[in-house]
Order: structure tokens, then C-alpha cells, then sequence
């Protein structure tokens, strides 16, 4: 049972099908367009960046098990 | 059972409240989510969101058949979204979207979206609302997408397109700011990126249409857990892309104001021979700038509070804080002048900066070349900014610029022809006024400049 306690939002919800499609396409793009750069070896080395990416696992309880031996 | 007080924040939620016993901050958890906390509690999801340090880690009090208790880490001071800096929001809508991520990888979905749920400690943002983790119904949209996008996206676009001072807006709106008002604030170009388009327009305007459905008839569309997860990576890649068009013109700073190496060094140990003395742990800089000051402090601070009203100077030293990994230091943006009011319901949701401070009572204020800010730019008398920093702490470091020093003059000279109603700023004057609330303990001018700096103690316990 989810209690709503804020607006329920219905418009949100059911545009979510559409924003879903217009990313899929949009991340789709990008893993192409990141796939033909590595190909032609055209891919800019990456700077320090602030922010890592999106994976908690990964990102983070890795960092902390090497940082810890 | 004793009757618990709900923190008058703390009502929004059914599954349970926050209240404080004895000066500590403790969480009651209702019948209601009980299958929640024991699921996520028996997998391990709160211990793994715990050693990543993303979610407040807390431990469990006491459990019955009534209610739960549990104790979160003590967070000492909080700061609210609309007194982050740029990167700091951004840093907080990304940790929102990995754990909604993390969360229906595992089976969960964060429930609300709050800005307010996020905060910053040990030099990162911290997701403080325990309870916001629901169990993931399969196929079903992200219930706290709006509320993401009014909390979070909404604020940064506008930080985007029009400074970083936008982000003062939440201040008002404590629900997030409105989608059609973020819709309309957008310019035209923005209706042709897709991501926008359906991130904002779109989403606007079916928000619109379906608004008055009060009899609840329109069909919600399910969607799969793949395509929830397509939107919260594009959202993530996004954001984290985000920058403000305006270009800092914070880091050269020092550079540009009148000090010589020599005095600079000197200000910094006139601050760290008084410390030292004083066996400060709580630090609040009052127009701490990036933080230079409080870094070079030799002593061991827990705690140091660095704000200003600059929010590149804040970003700076935030993005320093990262590099550097500190996690002393917290960095928040504030106008001296108008510092951050109590907000929501009762005007008790969200504490006044006053009253927070007070309570966290620092063991010093620094408050290093402001002084003339706030007479000379803020007309704020002496004997109110006395009467101003004798509230919160027992010990202050004020930075006194004389009449002579070049920004006191540059600031009287943008008084032009009011520039002799600012007569009474001297030294004498200054003295005066503050040591009607303090004793002056220490006084020394800082050499080749012309600046003397105090240290002074309340006279009031």
C-alpha cells in the first residue's frame, strides 16, 4: 500500500511513459555515438571529475573497501 | 508508553515521526511501516546505503509491537536547500537519484523526492529521511517524479539559466517550485532539447490537464522498471553536466583586496595564536569566503560553519572540501543581512538560521572584514551587529577596518551624497558599542594595513 501524503501527481505519472521513451532513445544515441568515438580513437581522456557516476555499489563501497586496506 | 512530541517538521509522513528526548534526535516508526523497515532492515539494505555513507546511519533503540525506535547519527548543524550552493544542490539531486536507482535495483522506491530530505555532513550530502523507502510495486511509474523535478531539476535549470541566486526560491516554496512557473521561466530554446522538453514542457503540461481529475478516472500507464531506470540515468547524466553560465569570479579574490602577503599571514596568525589559546572545537566564520581562513587554522576544529552571501565563494570552497576530502568544514551560502527565516507550517518546519545557530553555539565567531559590510553597505549600526553576534557565541574575532582602509573608503564613496551620514563609522564609535556586550580580551592592529583585529567575550553566561 503506498500512502500518498503529497499530490498524487497523475499527470506525472502517466507523461512518465513518454519521458521514459525520449531518454531510451536519447541514452541509446549516446552509447552510439560513445562506441563510433572509442572507434575512431577519437574519445577525450576524461578530467577529475566532481561527481561519480550513478552506482552506489560500485562507486562507493568499492572506493571505501580499497581505501580501508 | 510516554507520549512523544512529533518535531514540528515531522507530520507528513504516516510512517512515523521525528522527536527529540533529551536533546536527541530520535525516530518513532508506526505499525504501518514496520514490512518496510523489517525488509530493508533483514537485506541489508540500510547497513550497505550505511557503509557507502549516503543515508544517515542509525540503530535501533528499542522495537514493540506499537512502535519502533530508532536513533539517527547526530547531524551537528543543518543546512536547507536554499542555502546550497550550486554544486551542493547538484550534489544532493544526485545522491537522490542514486539511491532511487540502488533502491529498485533491490526491490524499493523512494516515496518522496524532498529536497528537504537531503542535507550536508562530514563534507557531503547525507539522504536524512529514513523512512522514505517504500517496497517497488512492479511496473508502476516513480510516484516522486514531479516532486524530483520541482525539488530538484526545476531549481538547478533555473540556477542555469538565471544565477545561481534562483536557487533562494525554494526558500518560498517549501513543496518546490511550481512546474508551470519552471516551464515558463525556461527560454524557447528549451522546448527543442528533448530532455527538457519532456522533463519539463510535457510534464507541465499533463500536470495541467490532469489536475482536476477528482474523481481519480484517469488510468495511470504502467511502466517497466527498465524504462523508470532510463530516466533516472538521463536525469543523472544531465544534472550532472549542469554548470552555471555565470563565471566565477571568486578565485582570485585575495588577490584583489588590499593585503600584502605579510599582513595576510600575520591576520592568519593573530587567529590561530587566539584559538589556540581558547581550545575552540565549534567554528562558525561569518563571511568565511572559501574558507581560507578556517583552513589555516592549526587547531583541531570539529566543527567549522563557513558561510557567505557569495555563492561562488561558497562553490569554491565546496569543490575544495571534495578535493581535499575534508570533513570538518560546512559551507553554506548566507546574507548576513537576511539571514534564512523559519519556514512552513506554525513557521516551525524549517528553522530560522538564528535559531539554529543558537542552538549549535558555536565556541567562536570569526567575523573577518564584514564589519564594514554591514554598517557601511547594510546601515547596520554597531550596536546592532554587537547585539547580532553576542547571540550565539561566547567568543568573537572581529576584523575592524578603519576609516582610512581603501574598501571603507570605496564603500563611502558609493554613499556619495550621503556619504556624511556614515560619520559615527570609527574606531572609537565601534568600541564602544561593542563592548557593551563584550570584553575586549585582545586587541592588535595587523601591520602595514589598516586594520586591527579584536578578540572579544561576552559579558552575559
Amino acid at each position: 500500500m503506498i500512502f500518498l501524503y503529497f499530490d498524487p501527481a497523475i499527470g506525472a505519472m502517466i507523461v512518465q511513459a513518454i519521458v521514459a521513451a525520449i531518454a531510451g532513445v536519447l541514452l541509446f544515441s549516446k552509447n552510439l555515438l560513445l562506441k563510433v568515438k572509442v572507434f575512431l580513437g577519437i574519445v577525450k581522456p576524461k578530467d577529475e571529475e566532481l561527481f561519480d557516476d550513478i552506482d552506489i555499489e560500485r562507486s562507493e563501497i568499492e572506493k571505501k573497501d580499497s581505501s580501508d586496506s | 508508553m510516554t507520549h512523544k512530541k512529533a518535531h514540528p517538521a515531522s507530520f507528513r509522513d504516516p510512517s512515523g515521526f521525528m522527536f527529540v528526548e533529551e536533546g536527541i534526535v530520535k525516530r518513532q516508526i508506526n505499525p504501518i511501516y514496520f514490512k518496510q523497515y523489517f525488509a530493508l532492515k533483514d537485506s541489508r539494505f540500510f547497513e550497505k546505503l550505511f557503509n557507502s555513507q549516503v543515508l544517515i546511519p542509525h540503530e535501533e533503540l528499542s522495537h514493540s509491537s506499537e512502535q519502533i525506535i530508532i536513533q539517527p547519527e547526530h547531524i551537528p548543524f543543518i543546512t536547507y536547500p536554499y542555502e546550497w550552493c550550486f554544486n551542493q544542490y547538484k550534489e544532493a539531486a544526485l545522491l537522490t537519484l542514486k539511491l532511487q536507482k540502488f533502491s529498485l535495483e533491490h526491490g524499493f522506491s523512494l516515496k518522496d523526492a524532498s529536497a528537504f530530505n537531503v542535507t550536508f555532513h562530514k563534507g557531503k550530502a547525507i539522504f536524512i529521511d529514513t523512512l522514505s523507502f517504500d517496497f517497488y510495486i512492479e511496473n508502476s511509474p516513480w510516484r516522486a517524479y514531479k516532486q524530483f523535478v520541482s525539488h530538484f531539476l526545476g531549481p538547478l535549470l533555473m540556477a542555469h539559466y538565471h544565477g545561481a541566486q534562483s536557487l533562494k526560491l525554494m526558500s518560498n516554496y517549501i513543496d518546490g517550485i511550481p512546474l508551470n512557473m519552471i516551464a515558463s521561466m525556461l527560454p524557447f530554446k528549451s522546448k527543442l532539447n528533448p530532455f527538457l522538453y519532456s522533463n519539463i514542457h510535457l510534464l507541465a503540461k499533463f500536470e495541467d490537464k490532469y489536475h482536476e481529475d477528482y474523481n481519480g478516472e484517469s488510468k495511470v500507464k504502467s511502466l517497466s522498471k527498465k524504462a523508470q531506470l532510463n530516466i533516472i540515468q538521463s536525469l543523472y547524466d544531465f544534472i550532472k553536466k549542469l554548470s552555471l553560465k555565470e563565471h566565477s569570479e571568486w578565485g582570485n579574490y585575495y588577490n584583489k583586496i588590499n593585503y600584502t602577503d605579510a599582513a595576510f599571514n600575520l591576520k592568519s596568525d593573530i587567529i590561530n595564536n587566539w584559538i589556540s589559546k581558547l581550545n575552540v572545537k565549534t567554528v562558525i566564520d561569518v563571511g568565511g569566503n572559501d574558507g581560507t581562513f578556517v583552513r589555516r587554522i592549526t587547531s583541531n576544529i570539529e566543527q567549522a560553519l563557513v558561510c557567505d552571501i557569495d555563492n561562488n565563494a561558497v562553490d569554491y570552497n565546496f569543490k575544495t572540501i571534495k578535493e581535499n576530502k575534508e570533513r570538518f568544514m560546512l559551507p553554506f551560502v548566507l546574507d548576513v543581512l537576511n539571514p534564512s527565516a523559519a519556514i512552513g507550517f506554525n513557521n516551525k518546519e524549517r528553522d530560522s538560521f538564528i535559531k539554529r545557530i543558537k542552538k549549535f553555539q558555536p565556541d567562536i565567531t570569526l567575523a573577518l572584514a564584514v564589519i564594514h559590510h554591514m554598517s557601511l553597505s547594510g546601515n547596520v549600526t554597531f550596536e546592532m551587529s554587537a547585539q547580532f553576534f553576542a547571540k550565539f557565541s561566547k567568543h568573537l574575532i572581529i576584523e575592524f577596518p578603519k576609516r582610512e582602509d581603501s574598501w571603507v573608503q570605496r564603500l563611502l564613496n558609493n554613499k556619495a551624497d550621503f556619504k556624511d551620514y556614515f560619520g559615527f563609522y570609527n574606531i572609537e564609535n565601534f568600541e564602544k558599542a561593542y563592548t557593551n556586550y563584550f570584553e575586549i580580551i585582545e586587541k592588535q592592529p595587523i601591520e602595514n594595513s589598516e586594520r586591527v583585529m579584536y578578540l572579544l567575550k561576552t559579558k552575559h553566561d
